[in-house]
């Protein structure tokens, strides 16, 4: 072997060029890791509603600076990225953001094309499968918060760390850092986050005799809160959601089986395996039989529980027919734009409801376990050979997540329906407009500490969409005893998860 | 000399048969009109059967949510077999039936009904009849939301009427309950398709001379024997593409169970197609559910012969003749 100047090498000798570009690299990679681009100060053990309003607007971040540390601002390159963006229905802040977030990418790095498609959250999976078949997906995509697993686990994505574009594991929720981890590897970033909350009608409440300020406790209380307003008032307590086919269900119904220490796998364990089945646990069972107990014994719920979905609660709710129900923090900017289309009577009906419309956390199990399904995106990173041409910018990719992910733009991007997949987003100045401005949003963001992905396997969709559906209906319908219905699920579980299954 | 002049001089020549031009000959002597539709066929192979061919091949490979297609294991006829040995199967067949069954039956009878009244001359006939092709020329999505809110178990309109005039104590349970949530989903299916039946059997009874029903009135036939014997058989081969046609949109249904129930409650309104959407789009399951539609596409290329066989009927007899 010879060097650049044509002298004999010995073999494993290094170059001055080499063991200086060695020396460079190793500093800076100790730097990334050390220091990272964004230090993290987010206390998460004092979470609470009062916490999150008192860090809010304490710190700046300037995105191109940061992210210009991980990769060059004067980089030249090209990255395509699928996401889905604010449509017609959004409200106009949203697209303001869009727009502001890609003028100051533009700003930060002008050398940098980007091909950006924004693609609606119904068709942007069964897309981006026909793309990946082609050999035509672009090179960075946001997906729902479980979308992702389905294509780590077929072999699209490329492992992406936090440390890869300047973030540590730190910076994000543990629940929500679960939520691209696939057999140990994380597959994607999360981009923004959030929980559901109680939401409960004061007024009802106070008539039924119930304290009007202070939703229940405990699950077995909103059992309890929910016959209390049907046999006073003759209307729904809670609005139970149990349709088939509906992800609404399991959204609203697995909270409430993993407070009573229940669970489809071990997905609330700290370390998941995903192959023990707890669908027939005593847990899973008490949460099934406090649903029966409400829809069969008390009769305390809508009849229409079984075909409902969530939006179908909204208009007993504004009519002042529904007690109390599960809904994302976007229910109460729902509500009064309801109210603002009622007319009549109806009018003062609603405007009632909106006045007296109250946020709570979820509530608790028996011993004292709060639990909420983790919501939101992830931003990942496809394999070149399933990018349309071939090939990926990995610079340019990392610069785009760097910062998308930035506490900044994490924040703004998430203005009207999430929160900040970085948890420094919560420390800026946005996320204090936030607060003053979008009510509740201080409750609805305090519930996600308690946040618990669905299991991350590529079953988790049948296990989630069909199977707990069909073992809440099996019960409601008195089709099965609760008993017989969680084993009826446990064993479609062990099926699926073991590579098979019937229909 | 061109070969039809050959056959020309041939056929002439007594003790020579004509030698019969053969397949390759046909098609190049009508390689023009071949050319025409040329563009269709390819278009057709494209979209129709490459797809077909795609969705048979799929049928006998396993397709674990963990494997990319590309991945996928052959597993023979297991697919099949897990389909035809599951008494999930044979339940959402026997709702497929009951579901195509009543539909076409009443959507049929409601359709003639229909179409005899409106035969007949009065006033706002033409009113009536644009008001009665409503429901089949509205989306079925919307129809869908309007019915589920008019079932509505809590709210719903017919519930409220039925408590409102006495007849019931409380809001009837129709779509929360699996005993009568297909059938109340029939009733739905039977309003949006009647109309369809209404206008091909109202053509129908365009073709029945009046002069028949002029004669058979003067040897004394009763309204009934003038529709039994004169009108009934004219309109038999306008009943059997009816008939024909509803029944392959009914096995086809997927819009009007799919968002009113999605299938449930505990799956008693579970269809095939619902079925197979529901094994591909949101279990992955894409081997099973080609296998299923595999099977499916049989039944339906069945009825479609029959129904080819219906309409060419009276050709063949014209040929004949």
């Amino acid at each position: 072997m010879t060097n650049m100047q044509g002298r004999a090498q010995r073999p494993g000798s290094l170059t001055r060029r080499q063991a200086v570009a060695y020396a460079v690299a190793a500093l800076t990679t100790t730097s990334l890791m050390s220091t990272t681009a964004f230090a993290q100060t987010v206390d998460l053990s004092q979470w609470s509603p009062d916490y999150v309003k008192s860090i809010a607007g304490t710190k700046q971040f300037d995105a191109a600076k940061d992210c210009g540390a991980v990769v060059p601002n004067d980089y030249a390159g090209k990255v395509s990225y699928w996401y889905t963006g604010p449509f017609e229905a959004d409200p106009q802040i949203a697209h303001d953001q869009d727009k502001a977030f890609w003028e100051a990418f533009k700003a930060a790095y002008p050398n940098i094309q980007t091909d950006v498609q924004s693609i609606t959250y119904n068709e942007l999976l069964d897309k981006f499968r026909t793309a990946l078949l082609g050999n035509a997906a672009p090179m960075v995509i946001r997906l729902q918060i479980l979308g992702g697993v389905e294509f780590a686990a077929k072999g699209y994505l490329q492992p992406l760390a936090p440390e890869d574009v300047g973030y540590t594991a730190a910076d994000f929720w543990p629940g929500a850092l679960k939520s691209v981890t696939y057999e140990g590897t994380t597959y994607g970033l999360p981009t923004n986050n959030e929980t559901m909350a109680l939401i409960w009608n004061a007024k009802i409440f106070e008539d039924a005799g119930l304290d009007p300020e202070n939703p229940p406790a405990t699950w077995d209380d909103v059992v309890a809160y929910s016959k209390t307003i049907h046999d006073k008032l003759g209307i729904a307590g809670y609005g139970l959601v149990a349709k088939q086919n509906a992800g609404n269900t399991p959204f609203r119904f697995m909270p409430q089986l993993w407070a009573y220490g229940g669970g489809a796998l071990d997905e609330t364990s700290a370390d998941p395996t995903y192959t023990t089945v707890e669908i027939n646990n005593d847990g899973s069972k008490a949460a099934l039989e406090a649903a029966y107990q409400m829809y069969v014994v008390d009769k305390s719920v809508p009849v229409s529980a079984l075909t409902n979905t969530q939006a179908e609660n909204q208009a007993p709710f504004i009519a002042g027919q529904l007690g109390m129900m599960i809904a994302h923090p976007a229910e109460y900017a729902k509500m009064v734009d309801l109210a603002s289309k009622a007319t009549g009577a109806d009018k003062a009906v609603a405007d009632d409801v909106v006045a007296n419309m109250r946020y709570g956390l979820l509530p608790t199990g028996p011993d004292g376990k709060r639990a909420v399904v983790f919501g939101g995106s992830n931003i990942h990173v496809v394999k070149p050979e399933f990018v349309e041409g071939g090939q990926s910018d990995e610079q340019a990719v990392k610069a785009l997540i760097c910062f998308w992910n930035s506490p900044e733009w994490s924040t703004k991007l998430a203005w009207v329906g999430s929160n900040p997949g970085n948890i420094n987003g919560f420390l800026t100045d946005a996320m204090k407009e936030r607060l003053d401005t979008i009510k509740f949003l201080d409750v609805t963001t305090s519930m996600l500490p308690n946040g618990i992905p669905f299991p991350v396997i590529p079953e988790a969709p049948e296990i989630m969409n069909i199977i707990v559906p069909d073992m809440l209906q099996n019960a409601l319908t008195e089709n099965m005893t609760v008993d017989e219905a969680t084993d009826d699920a446990a064993t479609k579980i062990e099926a699926i998860i073991g590579g098979g299954g019937g229909l | 000399m061109s070969s039809v002049q050959k056959q020309a001089i041939f056929r002439d020549v007594p003790g020579i048969v004509p030698k019969r031009p053969n397949l390759g000959q046909k098609i190049w002597k009508s390689r023009a009109d071949y050319l025409y539709v040329a563009p269709a066929i390819v278009a057709m192979i494209v979209v129709i059967a490459y797809p077909i061919y795609y969705t048979i091949e799929l049928s006998f490979f396993n397709t674990p949510a963990s494997l990319s297609l590309a991945d996928k294991q052959f597993n023979g006829i297991d697919n099949y077999v897990t389909i035809l040995t599951s008494p999930v199967f044979w339940k959402v067949t026997w709702q497929t039936i009951v579901w195509t069954v009543l539909s076409t039956l009443f959507a049929f009878l409601l359709g003639l009904g229909a179409a005899l009244a409106l035969h007949r001359e009065f006033v706002g006939r033409a009113l009536l009849r644009g008001l009665l092709l409503i429901p089949w020329v509205i989306s079925a999505v919307a129809a869908s939301y309007v019915w589920k809110w008019l079932y509505h178990s809590d709210f719903g309109a017919i519930g409220a009427a039925l408590v409102q005039l006495g007849i019931t104590d409380r809001p009837i349970n129709f779509i929360d309950n699996s005993t009568s949530a297909l059938y109340s989903l029939i009733v739905v299916n039977v309003w949006k398709e009647f109309s369809f039946a209404m206008i091909m059997l109202m053509a129908g009874l365009q073709t029945v001379p009046d002069s028949l029903l002029r004669a058979a009135q003067v040897d004394g036939a009763n309204p009934w024997q003038r529709f039994w014997h004169v009108t009934f058989p004219h309109l038999s081969g306008v009943s059997t593409v009816t008939i024909l046609l509803l029944v392959v949109q009914n096995f086809n249904s997927f819009i009007i169970p799919f968002i009113m129930t999605g299938g449930g409650p505990v799956g008693s309104t579970q269809i095939w197609i619902t079925h197979i959407y529901e094994l591909a789009f949101l279990r992955q399951r894409w081997g099973v559910g080609a296998a299923y539609a595999v099977l499916l596409f049989i039944i339906m290329m069945t009825l479609g012969y029959f129904y080819v066989r219906a309409l060419t009927r009276g050709d063949e007899s014209r040929a004949g003749a």
